[in-house]
């Protein structure tokens, strides 16, 4: 069963401003990104499966429930963190996670052991009794982390989670999101950092003006199909050398686009060509091979 | 005895739910009594315990002194027996308390519907089982059954304290007083009706809690004010008109209806509106509240 599937899904803002244009996805299981530049379309896509926000056309349906069919009884098995400020500031931690599992439909007594375990698994089990008031941009963010997930939800919903961390921060809280993988809980999250994605994420979805750009696994940075060669020289040389040895090449400038089609050691095969030529290399490095790279390329095409 | 040094870092994992939902109505009740600790100030810090406590204390001290005065006039050897005809009962504790339970609404109304939306608290409720109209129901729960009981707790006490104290005894004064089992309550709701409805409509558009109980007390104030100058003091022919507005008089001239009694004269009843047209203008005054706070939850949502 697909996590989200979306059938031409569309959204605007009063008909003017285009959120999501006719948007069709099948998103497994696992722990999802959900990347794209600010205003792509990202958090009115989770507000959606939500069911917080009817779209203007199309269908989605989550966990194989259809939104429209059944957004309340959905939303017992979805947790949602959001990315801006949802924490009272007057309650302790441990209330206020407890109240929240009470939302999602745990009996009272059930929830205050669960809040205390879940704030435990964030790292904030003594400072549970602490009022959120009194916790620090990092703490806070742990705690709408525990709330999103302290009713036991099939699929968490995650809005840019690091946003406004610091590095350490950011890197415990990239640290629990894979650790909810491990617990059976799907994640799915947005972000417009990609290496946060890159570390955590299985599968990206990525968007753009509200428009699908790439919905794959996310493969690791070598496996990508194009070397990029910047050398210091002659690039025609370099360029024919490495035809003959049975690698495609682009030549933009000094820089060499080689499409290796399956040839092993690409850069064994490059070093041999300038080495042939006596030409230096400035850079060299996979092309196209994270996530930045394909967003770039896109944001290239796109002019 | 336990070893310190044998001491290990367990790592708890997550534990799945494999118990049963309470679903929406779960979810409801749990906005209802998150509502009572927010109102009450209860696993808040100490000064926000103060003004809620303050008041209920209030309300019962006064209801005390009121059975004490009934107890000294009963045992009282001169007038014996009469002195309670003249003695304030039901009808007039409304009115020595209404000023208390005027800022006990404005105090609970901005606590229960302020926070949540300025706080951005709203959006993890409504990520729930939970849509704005089940929220506000459970607000409105919450709101009347802390509103109604700061008037009909004080009003049981009272009742058996006056049945205690009465020379024919408590089971006969408890018979021959039935009527106040629903005067008493029918009252409560008409002044819960007028003054809790515009408390949460101002609490529902307005960031802060000091200034939407201020802004409510104010604007109660200032459209006694306005219906007085126009009733009274100006000859135009629509200046009567402006007996409708004072919000605060309709529930009291209701209420003197009610227990058969007469006060005052209050601005309506100046204005020459009979105590039909109060409850009337109670009832509209309610369901304009409820469906304009509607309206702004649901653009919120």
């Amino acid at each position: 069963m697909n996590l989200v599937e979306t059938t031409s899904l569309s959204h605007d803002y009063g008909g003017t401003v285009l959120a999501l244009d006719n948007l069709n996805v099948e998103i497994p299981g696992g722990v999802v990104g959900l990347v794209g530049a600010n205003g792509a379309g990202k958090t009115t896509l989770l507000r959606i499966i939500l069911g917080l926000l009817h779209p203007s056309g199309g269908a989605v349906t989550v966990l194989g429930t259809s939104v429209a069919d059944d957004a309340l009884g959905l939303r017992s098995r979805i947790g949602y963190m959001p990315e801006g400020k949802c924490l009272p500031l007057d309650q302790t931690a441990a209330d206020f996670v407890a109240f929240t599992a009470e939302l999602a439909g745990i009996p009272s007594t059930e929830a205050r052991r669960r809040a205390s375990e879940t704030l435990f698994l964030v790292g904030l089990h003594e400072e549970r009794f602490r009022y959120l008031g009194d916790f620090s941009t990092g703490m806070q963010q742990r705690v709408k982390l525990a709330q999103s997930i302290v009713g036991d939800p099939d699929l968490v919903l995650l809005d840019e989670p690091a946003a406004g961390l610091d590095p350490a921060g950011r890197e415990q809280m990239l640290d629990l999101i894979r650790r909810l993988r491990e617990f059976g809980i799907n994640v799915m999250f947005s972000s417009h950092i990609l290496e946060d994605i890159e570390q955590t994420c299985d599968w990206v979805v990525m968007l753009d003006a509200g428009r699908l750009v790439r919905n794959a696994p996310l493969e690791p940075p070598s496996d990508g199909d194009e070397v990029s060669v910047e050398v210091i020289g002659d690039p025609e040389l370099v360029a024919t050398a490495l035809i003959e040895r049975g690698a495609q090449t682009f030549v933009d400038g000094q820089v060499i686009r080689v499409v290796h089609g399956g040839v092993e050691d690409v850069f064994d095969l490059v070093i041999e060509a300038l080495a042939e030529h006596e030409i230096g290399l400035r850079r060299m490095g996979t092309s196209l091979s994270s996530l930045e790279d394909l967003f770039l390329k896109h944001e290239a095409e796109r002019g | 005895m336990v070893d310190g040094s044998d001491a290990v870092i367990v790592d708890r994992g997550y534990r799945h739910y494999e118990g049963e939902r309470t679903g929406s109505r779960g979810a409801v009740a749990a906005v209802v009594r998150e509502g009572y600790r927010r109102v009450l100030g209860l696993r808040r810090k100490a000064r926000r315990k103060v003004l809620p406590w303050f008041l209920i204390s209030l309300a019962l001290i006064t209801v005390a002194i009121f059975i004490g005065i009934h107890w000294v006039a009963s045992s009282a050897p001169i007038g014996r027996g009469e002195a309670p005809e003249l003695l304030p009962r039901y009808g007039e504790y409304f009115d020595l308390i209404s000023v208390i339970a005027l800022l006990f609404t404005a105090l609970a109304a901005a606590e229960l519907f302020v926070p949540d939306r300025v706080q951005g608290v709203l959006n993890v409720y409504f990520s729930r089982p939970l849509n704005t109209d089940r929220y506000l129901l459970g607000k409105l729960i919450a709101l009347a059954s802390l509103i109604l009981s700061f008037y009909l707790v004080p009003q049981l006490i009272f009742h058996i304290g006056l049945a205690a104290v009465d020379d024919s005894g408590f089971l006969t004064y408890m018979s021959e007083n039935l009527d106040v089992w629903w005067k008493v309550p029918a009252t409560a709701l008409v002044y819960f009706a007028v003054h809790a409805s515009v408390a949460v409509v101002i609490a529902a558009f307005l960031p802060r809690v000091g200034a939407a109980a201020g802004l409510f007390l104010g604007g109660m104030l200032i459209l006694n004010l306005l219906a007085g100058f126009f009733i009274e003091g100006t000859n135009l022919w629509f200046g009567r008109y402006f007996g409708l507005i004072a919000l605060e008089q309709h529930p009291r001239y209701v209420r003197d209806w009610i227990f058969d009694i007469d006060t005052i004269e209050h601005l309506p009843e100046r204005a020459g509106f009979d105590p039909w047209t109060s409850l009337g203008v109670s009832i509209i005054v309610f369901i304009g509240a409820v469906l304009v706070t509607r309206w702004q939850y649901r653009r919120i949502a």
